[in-house]
């Protein structure tokens, strides 16, 4: 199929060229954008158009004898030409990065919110019913109250689970304190939920910029989650590494592993987590590596290059 | 000296090349570089292609307009047909096949700096684009 649409389009683009450098005018510029734009509509890309452009241009330099440059010269203009649909393709690609990075700034802010919501407000209406409970007590006789004790205990655990999911959701550590403690408390939450225990392993070294520590943040808690949930792991290791340049986080357990290639080809469903965390680093310039087969744990590799 | 503007009908791809041809004029004597020039072509052919699409016929008004020292090219594609719906889904995704390649509408609006759209169903669509001289 790429093959005869390529075919066309290496002859269309020949043609086109061809007849241009005959009757420079707006005409031939006009078809060079055509087939620029119909290129970019079959997928291909800037490299197969200076292909195109080079094959087109090599067998017309053939024909031309001693008029050389000046094929040269004039190819160029056509050339450009069928290059700005991609030019405008690019544009639109980069405005998409960027509003993806504000969008994920949003969320992160958005989360905080919650956060706050939760840890505050939700706090405070726990601290009311504390004292109601208090008031109600003295008017019991003792055998009641430890009732209400019993009650007390559990509204402690709730107040306490609360706070911690508050922490998670939005640590205030990874603001205060920085990736590395943020992680070790992460950790600590998730392997105390699921029983399966989590190390963490790093250097601390300086701060990391905001964006690069919530992203990598995010998706070490995204990971956590599959482990937890789904790898029926017995261990897990996280590793921070970091040199001037670039940051390199791994998550690695000893689970049932999955067929990575498989969850991420298949749309929705239960890749959606390892798409959000290609999705977060991706707006960094980063990389994310899943190296998984099915029984012999998963890996994940998450590098990310430190803005100068 | 280009206090007149350059109207073109268009009714056909072949006024599409008109179009292209008046207006990179324009912006060649306005000292607009090479590939700025290209951009511009570009823009405008998106423009057209859009009347002819979807209204089968319109024109596109070529001007050259001034904002204190700099002087830039107006393009203004009108057209009387059906208007657009969704002005701001129109930009977002481009329309049917130039959707999400960034191509249509919102990328003539990437390719120029000023972006200016007035549509109402059933009373047709003009687009108003600017790119000024740097």
């Amino acid at each position: 199929m790429k093959e005869s649409v390529q075919n066309v389009l290496q002859e269309e683009y020949t043609s086109a060229l061809k007849n241009y450098l005959i009757h420079p005018g707006e005409d031939g510029l006009h078809r060079a954008y055509a087939v620029g734009r119909r290129a970019l509509a079959e997928e291909f890309g800037p490299l197969e158009m200076a292909m195109l452009h080079h094959d087109a241009l090599s067998g017309l330099l053939r024909e031309s004898g001693e008029d050389a440059l000046h094929v040269v010269k004039e190819a160029k203009n056509f050339f450009v030409e069928s290059l700005t649909p991609f030019e405008m393709a690019y544009r639109g690609f980069h405005d998409a990065t960027s509003a993806l990075r504000r969008l994920n700034e949003k969320l992160e802010d958005e989360a905080k919110r919650i956060a706050h919501s939760i840890h505050d407000e939700a706090g405070q209406f726990l601290a009311c019913v504390h004292i109601a409970l208090e008031e109600v007590a003295r008017e019991l006789p003792p055998k009641s109250r430890k009732h209400l004790e019993e009650i007390r205990q559990l509204l402690n655990q709730v107040e306490g689970q609360l706070r911690r999911l508050s922490h998670e959701l939005r640590p205030t550590i990874l603001d205060d304190l920085g990736l590395l403690p943020a992680l070790e408390f992460l950790a600590e939450g998730v392997s105390k939920r699921s029983g399966v225990p989590i190390a963490v392993e790093g250097e601390r070294g300086g701060r990391l910029p905001p964006a690069i520590e919530t992203a990598i943040y995010r998706a070490v808690q995204e990971a956590l989650n599959n482990a937890s949930k789904h790898a029926q792991a017995s261990g897990v290791t996280v590793r921070v590494k970091r040199n001037e340049k670039t940051v390199v986080c791994s998550v690695r357990d000893d689970g049932v592993g999955f067929d990575a290639a498989a969850m991420l080809a298949r749309k929705g469903g239960s890749g959606l987590g390892l798409l959000g965390i290609r999705e977060r680093v991706a707006v960094l310039a980063g990389t994310v590596q899943i190296n998984s087969h099915p029984g012999k744990g998963t890996e994940i590799i998450i590098t990310v290059p430190i803005e100068a | 000296m280009h206090s007149q503007e350059t109207t073109v009908p268009v009714n056909a791809d072949i006024d599409i090349v008109t179009a292209r041809q008046k207006g990179r004029e324009l912006a060649r004597d306005l000292g607009f570089t090479s590939t700025d020039l290209a951009l511009i072509a570009t823009a405008i052919s998106e423009l057209a292609r859009n009347i002819i699409l979807y209204a089968n016929s319109g024109e596109i008004v070529l001007s050259v307009v001034e904002n204190g020292s700099r002087r830039g090219l107006k393009v203004v594609a009108r057209d009387d047909g059906p208007g657009i719906p969704d002005i701001e889904r129109a930009l977002e995704e481009g329309f049917s096949t130039s959707r999400s390649l960034g191509l249509g509408l919102s990328g003539v609006r990437r390719l120029m700096d000023e972006f200016d759209i007035v549509s109402e169903v059933g009373n047709g669509t003009t687009v108003t684009v600017k790119k000024w001289r740097l």
